[in-house]
């Protein structure tokens, strides 16, 4: 993208004032997707995100600056920028790259962009049409397949010069039903670090199906009465309770300003004994993963929390600089115009040692969530919220009838503890997940588990 | 190469392979920012961003491609990509290209002073020092900061448009933490404007005030609760649900509004209003993302639905015109139906205060919180973490936290008791369009706690 001997020369420009260190990271994103609604394919578009982000370093200060252009000119002129922020006493610094091959782990059998309109057209109407068709009573579906070839070059002071090549692939299927002017929606989104042939893996019609038969679940719902009770969560996308909960709250942008529940917390029993969570960066294909950060670290499996002890935060350079820690190969960005930080990969608690049956019938009254939507948490207070997709009464052990409108909010610190049952069927989901270095593929995970006691909200 | 010498370069490829309406649409984007951390300036950032979307009418069918490398081969890419993405669309008779003829009003770009990096660096460290100063509560971690944003919009088309548009402004935020004993509160407010007329210490003083005032917070019961929401919380629920104000949704079946024209969809005392030009907005914008010019307008009049919101191909296929509200997020993504500064009018309530009175017994509810998953803007749900202050006798008394309000947002429209006067716009988020109005109550609304 950018040849050594320029980007040794941006360096040396960037270090010019007196930084400790310098990094540039070329970016040159292809993105297709292609849209159905009205039982039609009604938009296409493709993109091309192309340029360069660049940090230097003094001490725990950072400064950033961004460019489009990849000319030499608006580049030496960028670091220039960069250099003109600070006024420390230039030491001639040279910087030699040494190019480094991390490898990579994750194979492409059916590159997207090298496919035709037509073959990936006709895998969405497969999707869509799985969902149209699916009952009587789904009257508009929404779909899009989503391919991103992401391709990155990171040097720095240091001399590490690599490159990364992600390539994901995401369909997303969301059905409404509609009956007697009530309408619910369904979603189902499946995607990995994978090109086309995700399919083959997870057929587009098990996708529609599955978004057309929670729009008609929750078609026949009643709203949720409001209160605290014991909560049984599903396995896969019900991990965003850890994601939210706690994972936020342990990523070094928040820990390293003091802005998190759990700073100082390190070796000390944060959640119950039973829980084991990771952030394991290196699954070959999943959705989260990375053979590098955005920081040129080969990614890491993590444990964050072991038998509820807290073991590992997840850190990037500048906040380990605040810490006194090494990266844990955690920076993330969504693109050259965002600057990284700390992010989680894929995020997710282990298997328990409880049976999934006795957690269902150990709760007389509660909430079975067996699909969750997204939520948000405030790190500083650990204040959490997410909203339940798909939920069931339990009444006396047994699930019973479908209820709609239910959401769960906490304090991390709290519910660590309160999940207090957790079982065998782990399961991982795609989502995206946004925060200040932009909106970036994180997978959350978990088997079944059982929260104690949490507020419901509902009507 | 400059955007000047690509955009001919894209015009005479599009030509040369016999296309007869095309249009391309570049956007420049230029912020710098500063952030501070524990008394110093931690962060200081500076980027530019340029980028070009091409659209063209193939064979009846609109297609799009971007990019943000403006070389020759590029060029030639964009016209080929667009014209292969329009092959495989599947929907007829919605490709429009907008022609001159409108008469555009002109936007007052307002004073714009161009902060240098040590005036933004110097009043984030000024609204930091305030922080610090306003309570002894003021924690470590606390930040404060200030951007610098200049947009600036071109587009040019085969039907003879060319037109462009630029905006800039400066916001600056204080996001501080105040702690007492372990516990730790965070507070935030931001503000937006003329980089000359911030006011450090008021930036500072109110984003103290929202921290410091949770210190104490108790968990609200579970229960039924007259509700008043804050103008802040006004301006957010409108951003989750201004799309139910779209033709393109209503047509789609997708916003329970399709037909509803002329009929009350909301209490009496609500009046939504979006005005492109409205004074108090960061953004004016005389022209959408079509090119069509913009213009002020009542989307719901005491109550009663006046208009859906077009761009050119709602409008074409209601038989109505274009109300200039084909909105692009950003110079790569489509076009879609937005409104520019969306408002609830001021219903004559009075002040805060005035309306803690009116509400008598309930809760004023300043946070709202999970929105993206919370309140799905189909099915007009919503279930949200919230949290504010109890409101007894009609006086503010403690903080509370810990519950979540639920309703239906098209309910909630008809269920309006009360629109007070203290009526703010929001700034813009990510650039896109404005939000705001006065404080409202709702009575009789489920809450969720302990």
């Amino acid at each position: 993208m950018i040849n050594k001997a320029l980007l040794t020369r941006v360096l040396e420009k960037a270090l010019s004032t007196g930084a400790d260190f310098a990094e540039v990271y070329v970016e040159r994103t292809k993105e297709n997707n292609i849209a159905m609604i009205d039982s039609k394919v009604d938009s296409a578009t493709d993109k091309l995100i192309s340029g360069v982000g660049m940090r230097i370093f003094l001490k725990p200060r950072c400064v950033t600056a961004s460019c489009t252009s990849l000319v030499e000119e608006d580049l030496l002129a960028c670091a220039g920028r960069l250099a003109d922020a600070l006024d420390g006493v230039p030491d001639n610094r040279t910087v030699r790259l040494q190019e480094r091959l991390f490898g990579d782990i994750h194979p492409i059998r059916v590159v997207p962009g090298d496919a035709s309109l037509k073959t990936k057209t006709d895998l969405l109407k497969e999707g869509y049409f799985a969902a149209k068709n699916y009952h009587q009573d789904i009257s508009q579906v929404r779909a899009n397949l989503l391919d991103v070839d992401h391709q990155i070059l990171i040097a720095n002071s240091d001399g590490l010069y690599a490159q990364d090549r992600q390539i994901r692939t995401r369909m997303t299927v969301t059905a409404f039903a509609s009956k007697g002017g009530e309408k619910q929606s369904g979603t189902c989104s499946p995607g990995r670090r994978m090109g086309l042939e995700l399919f083959d893996m997870i057929s587009p019609k098990s996708i529609g199906e599955k978004a057309a038969r929670q729009a008609l679940t929750m078609l026949s719902a009643g709203y949720i009465q409001a209160g605290r009770m014991p909560v049984a969560i599903e396995n896969g996308f019900g991990g965003v309770i850890f994601h939210e909960a706690c994972g936020h709250s342990l990523e070094a942008s928040s820990v390293a300003p003091g802005q998190s529940q759990f700073c100082g917390k390190l070796g000390q029993q944060i959640a119950n004994p039973k829980r084991t969570a990771l952030d394991d960066g290196t699954i070959p294909n999943a959705w989260g993963s990375v053979n590098i950060d955005d920081e040129g670290t080969p990614a890491q499996r993590k444990v964050l929390i072991e038998n509820g002890i807290l073991k590992s935060y997840m850190v990037d350079k500048l906040n380990g600089r605040r810490m006194g820690m090494e990266s844990t190969g955690s920076s993330r960005r969504q693109s050259y115009l965002f600057d990284p930080t700390s992010r989680m990969t894929n995020t997710f608690i282990a298997n328990g040692p409880d049976r999934n049956e006795d957690i269902i019938s150990s709760i007389e009254y509660g909430l079975y969530a067996k699909a969750m939507g997204g939520g948000s948490v405030n790190p500083v207070t650990g204040a959490f919220n997410f909203s339940v997709n798909e939920g069931y009464m339990i009444r006396n052990g047994k699930i019973c009838e479908p209820v709609r409108g239910a959401s769960l909010i906490g304090k991390g610190s709290e519910i660590l503890m309160d999940i207090d049952m957790i079982g065998n069927n782990l399961e991982t989901a795609q989502g995206m997940c946004g925060a200040s270095s932009g909106s970036i593929p994180t997978e959350v995970g978990q088997p079944l588990i059982r929260v104690a006691s949490i507020t419901v909200g509902g009507r | 190469m400059k955007y000047t010498e690509f955009k001919e370069r894209v015009m005479a490829a599009a030509a040369s392979r016999g296309l007869t309406e095309y249009e391309l649409y570049a956007q420049e984007k230029e912020n710098i920012s500063a952030e501070t951390l524990n008394h110093e300036i931690s962060a200081f950032s500076s980027g530019n961003v340029t980028g070009a979307c091409f659209r063209c009418v193939s064979r009846g069918k609109l297609g799009y491609a971007s990019t943000e490398l403006y070389t020759p081969s590029e060029a030639e890419r964009v016209v080929e990509a667009a014209m292969e993405n329009a092959a495989c669309l599947e929907t007829e008779g919605e490709a429009f290209l907008h022609g001159p003829g409108d008469t555009y009003t002109k936007v007052e770009a307002g004073t714009v002073t161009e902060p240098t990096a040590s005036q933004l660096t110097g009043l984030a460290m000024q609204i930091e020092e305030a922080a610090y100063a306003a309570d002894l509560k003021v924690a470590d971690g606390s930040q404060s900061g200030a951007v610098f944003y200049r947009n600036q919009i071109y587009l040019s088309n085969s039907r003879g448009l060319d037109l462009t548009h630029e905006n800039a402004y400066t916001m600056a935020y204080s996001s501080p933490i105040a702690k007492e004993g372990e516990e730790m509160f965070s507070g935030f407010y931001s503000v937006g404007g003329d980089f000359a007329g911030l006011d450090p210490q008021s930036i500072a003083q109110k984003g103290v005030e929202d921290a410091v005032s949770q210190i104490g917070a108790r968990i609200l019961p579970t229960g039924t609760y007259d509700v008043m929401f804050s103008n802040h919380m006004t301006a957010a629920l409108l951003r989750v649900y201004a799309n139910i104000f779209s033709a393109e949704a209503a047509q789609k079946g997708m916003s329970p509004l399709a037909g509803k024209e002329g009929e009350p969809v909301a209490a009496p005392c609500v009046t939504l209003t979006d005005d492109p030009f409205c004074g108090e907005s960061l953004v004016r914008v005389p022209f959408d993302g079509e090119g069509v010019a913009t213009s002020r307008r009542d989307v719901v009049k005491e109550g009663r639905l006046v208009t859906l919101l077009y761009n050119l191909a709602a409008a074409h296929k209601a038989g109505v015109a274009s109300t200039g509200n084909g909105v692009k997020a950003g110079y790569a993504a489509p076009v879609s139906i937005q409104p520019h500064n969306f408002y609830l009018q001021k219903g004559g309530g009075g002040a805060t205060e005035e309306m803690y009175e009116k509400l008598g017994d309930g809760v004023y509810i300043t946070e709202l919180n999970g929105m993206h998953a919370g309140a799905n803007p189909v099915t007009g749900d919503f279930s949200l973490a919230s949290a504010g202050f109890l409101i007894e006798k009609g006086k503010k008394t403690g903080p509370v936290k810990g519950f979540t309000v639920s309703g239906n947002f098209y309910q909630l429209l008809q269920d309006i008791a009360l629109v007070g006067d203290d009526w703010e716009l929001r700034p813009p988020m990510r650039g896109g369009s404005c939000f705001g109005g006065p404080s409202f109550i709702v009575r009789g609304m489920s809450v969720g706690g302990k």
